[in-house]
């Protein structure tokens, strides 16, 4: 098997589909969004965020919301943006609040409340900045909400990747909550020992020794015996491994990516360095 | 050198180590049987397994004398993924001895046979690992959401998938709750039934080994204190100075006897 | 509360009787792990509970420190709800050892890592040095006091364990699996510290997967399947003939010498010795 760039045809779906394996193992995704290439997915959020904050005036980033939540409505992930625009607000609230009351130079006050003079300037420019946030934030939620990590992985992979690229995002994932479960046995263990959570700073301080440490020695005694399990299953054997998920591309999604960063890099280009002017 | 896997006078001290752990240890596993390894902790059980496997001095450094050799080739003259197909290992724990790189236990024991470059027709074979373990249903289940004793029945399959013909496994049903110790070792007779492996089992259920060993080991600080048949060894009574409880069986003729009861089939046959 | 005496006898008027009154737990993400479990426990019983895993078993005994609050039902200690009273402060009357030893051990010395826990009892000095001598004299390992507990084996880690929750002398002991992973000789350490917690008094409550250890060690076995209690009794009455389709429907098995003496037709025979016992009482010379 040749590890060929995936073309119109699809030849390493093709092959996958020839080896008649399960369908939970090839798990193709389906929907008119979805379907598309994670490496797609990618280039659109890496263009969006190009747009959104290369391009000057309104248009850029008012163009990238609305293809984004169009977008994800069609994926039917729109509800689930929800959390995403909540994280963002904290962001906003300050360039809103900073931006308003604090532009320097703006003379066209508002109004006029005590020593604080918020400037129509500063309100406009604050606003701008928010929806360059707010288009951000939800195209890289688009892109994290319809994009499983394995799909991102097996594309990098076949691109050249690499199996220890996988590996490293595999392990610091898999890293989290099993390091989150140990940490939480451990301070179970020293709590059932009479050992304070609550208390004065230094008490707390103090309490880190018996938390961290057995967290510690554990992570790093299991690293030993995860090599070893790796190694008995050939993972350090030469050369590109079989990789038995294939996602479909085709020509007219490699000739869309292309197109759309080329020219998103060029409208930024345009509107910083010429005179054109948009909205 | 003959056939099977063979330790002639191996002694082996961990890198920095002052004393050796393993001391003259000769073994010999062949095709089709089950040799089991019984003794104390910390009498170099699990070395003695990351000898027989080859991890010991491959990945982990320290020091080997005599010879651990596989049909006549020495093991630390075989490289790690030719030897991953002779010779494979389990740990306790199933969850360390997941990749963290697949989403499906199907995907999981195909890890060694794609690491391996095999292509898909042939990969697709490793479903006769998952029946031989008793895992075909779960084949579509994330491998870090299993029960323990599932676990290791994935971790056993992953390195059958690689074909071996020889498995060592370290204590593999120790973490594990009776119905989960059930599991392997059915899938571990079913593995000496239909593939012929060699096995290398450490275990203190002595009860287990007197059920599927055909030989047994015991080591004390680090040498062979006593081997031969199964049931010869397991009936040993030298076995609770050395620190191993014999199987059930043995126990209860013991106590019978030492009541003054005689031991008859009758009796040997209730208690099994 | 509790002497300071070596290996003092507590009379049971200190040791707490603890109940559970209709306890329901399910944790954050909806898993229903306990339903309406009703218990009671008299001061200085001996209690195995057994069970597979999944059964609710180390959910129960987590609520006896208050590790984990009911989501229905009240736990209580002396028929006083424990609702309101820290983890640490009930560390003072139920002591938890926890199945792996590495989850826990943090000190560079033995010795520092025993004391531990009753320091943060508030003992200090002499009286902290002679209950962390005792405890690690009650496991067999008053010869490593300095050594480095990961110089140790796993077995001894272990041990090392139970001495570190044994030094707090809680008139409760609760035992999560003290004898998966050891080998004959810790399982003997185990069994010798079970029986001398029970000589003098204690309540000893004890999650284990091996049958011969709970019936040659404790008065009651609790046996549980998917969050409640199945079968609550005597090793006679749980491991009898009578109780094997539901010891089998929680997937277990009972010891081998029940299952012999039930071939025999001997009566529940749930230990070796009552094996033998019921032989040479059948007359077979």
């Amino acid at each position: 098997m040749t590890p060929e760039r995936p073309t119109a045809t699809s030849p390493v779906v093709a092959e996958a589909e020839e080896a008649h394996l399960p369908e939970f193992v090839r798990r193709i995704p389906v929907g008119p969004y979805r379907a598309l290439n994670p490496v797609t997915k990618a280039t659109l959020a890496v263009v969006a965020a190009i747009l959104a904050f290369g391009v000057r005036g309104w248009t850029g980033p008012a163009v990238v919301l609305v293809v984004v939540v169009s977008c994800a409505w069609t994926a039917g992930v729109l509800r689930r943006m929800a959390p995403f625009a909540l994280a963002t607000l904290p962001l906003v609230a300050s360039i809103l609040v900073v931006n308003t009351f604090l532009y320097p130079g703006a003379h066209d006050t508002i109004a006029k409340l005590g020593p604080l003079s918020p400037t129509w300037t500063g309100a406009t420019t604050a606003l701008q900045a928010t929806l360059r946030v707010v288009a951000f934030g939800f195209s890289a939620a688009l892109f994290a909400l319809t994009t499983p990590v394995d799909d991102l992985l097996v594309e990098l992979e076949r691109r050249g990747l690499g199996r220890r690229g996988a590996f490293v995002v595999g392990s610091a994932l898999g890293a989290v909550p099993s390091t989150l479960e140990r940490a939480r046995e451990v301070a179970d263990a020293q709590r059932a020992r009479g050992m304070e959570t609550e208390g004065g700073l230094w008490r707390r301080f103090r309490g880190l020794v018996p938390l961290i440490g057995p967290v510690l020695f554990g992570a790093l005694a299991e690293v030993e015996e995860r090599t070893m399990a790796l190694e008995a299953r050939a993972f350090t054997a030469p050369g590109r491994r079989t990789i038995l998920r294939a996602l479909p591309d085709s020509g007219r999604q490699r000739a869309a990516r292309w197109l759309l960063f080329v020219g998103s890099v060029v409208a930024v280009v345009v509107t910083l360095a010429t005179p054109v002017r948009l909205p | 050198m003959s056939e099977g896997l063979v330790l002639a006078g191996a002694s082996y001290r961990y890198a920095g180590a002052s004393k050796p752990t393993l001391r003259s240890v000769d073994l010999r596993l062949d095709s089709g049987r089950v040799v089991g390894v019984v003794g104390p902790n910390e009498s170099g059980k699990s070395t003695l397994c990351l000898v027989v496997a080859g991890l010991a001095p491959g990945v982990i450094g320290g020091r080997l004398e005599g010879s651990v050799g596989l049909d006549g080739i020495e093991l630390n003259a075989m490289r790690s993924p030719d030897l991953a197909q002779q010779c494979g290992l389990l740990f306790q724990n199933s969850a360390t001895q997941l990749s963290n790189m697949t989403a499906t236990v199907f995907e999981e024991v195909a890890f060694g046979p794609c690491n391996l470059k095999l292509p898909p027709v042939e990969v697709i074979e490793v479903w006769w690992a998952l029946r031989t373990v008793g895992l075909e249903k779960l084949a579509s289940r994330d491998p870090v959401r299993l029960s323990g004793g599932q676990g290791q029945l994935v971790a056993l399959a992953s390195v059958l998938a690689l074909r071996p013909r020889y498995l060592v496994l370290d204590e593999p049903t120790s973490e594990l709750d009776p119905a989960g110790t059930k599991l392997v070792t059915e899938a571990l007779e079913r593995i000496v039934r239909e593939t012929g492996a060699g096995i290398l089992l450490v275990e203190h259920k002595t009860d287990v080994l007197a059920r599927i060993a055909d030989e047994v080991l015991v080591l004390d600080h680090g040498t062979v204190a006593l081997s031969g048949p199964a049931a010869t060894v397991l009936a040993d009574p030298r076995l609770a100075e050395l620190g191993v409880e014999p199987p059930a069986g043995v126990r209860l003729e013991r106590a019978a006897k030492a009541s003054g009861l005689e031991w008859s089939a009758e009796l040997a046959e209730a208690v099994g | 509360m509790i002497t300071q005496g070596p290996a003092a006898v507590i009379s049971n008027a200190l040791v707490p009787s603890v109940e559970f009154e209709a306890v329901s737990f399910a944790y954050p993400d909806g898993t229903r792990a306990l339903e309406e479990v009703s218990l009671r426990i008299e001061p200085g019983e001996s209690v195995a509970v057994v069970g597979q895993n999944g059964s609710g078993k180390s959910t129960l005994v987590r609520h006896l420190n208050g590790l984990l609050r009911p989501t229905a039902g009240r736990v209580m200690l002396d028929g006083l709800d424990i609702r309101g009273l820290h983890v640490a402060r009930l560390a003072e009357r139920v002591g938890l050892a926890f199945q792996n030893p590495d989850r826990q051990l943090f000190a560079g010395r033995v010795a520092t890592e025993v004391a531990f826990g009753p320091r943060n009892l508030g003992l200090s000095g002499p009286a902290l040095d002679e209950r962390v001598g005792a405890a690690l004299a009650d496991v067999g390992l008053d010869g490593e006091a300095v050594s480095n507990p990961y110089d140790l084996g796993y077995s001894r880690r272990k041990l090392l364990a139970l001495a570190s929750v044994l030094a707090m002398r809680t008139p409760i002991l609760v035992l999560d699996e003290p004898t998966t992973g050891q080998d004959a000789r810790g399982v003997g350490r185990v069994r010798d510290v079970v029986a001398g917690a029970v000589a003098e008094g204690r309540t000893v409550i004890a999650i284990s997967h091996d049958m011969r250890f709970v019936a040659e060690c404790f008065d009651r076995v609790v046996v549980m399947r998917a969050g409640r209690v199945v079968l609550d009794g005597t090793p006679e009455l749980v491991f009898g003939e009578s109780a094997w389709p539901e010891l089998r429907a929680a997937d277990l098995e009972p010891p081998r010498a029940a299952v012999a003496g039930a071939r025999l037709g001997l009566g529940s025979t749930p230990t070796d010795a009552a094996l033998v016992a019921e032989l040479v009482a059948a007359g077979r010379r």
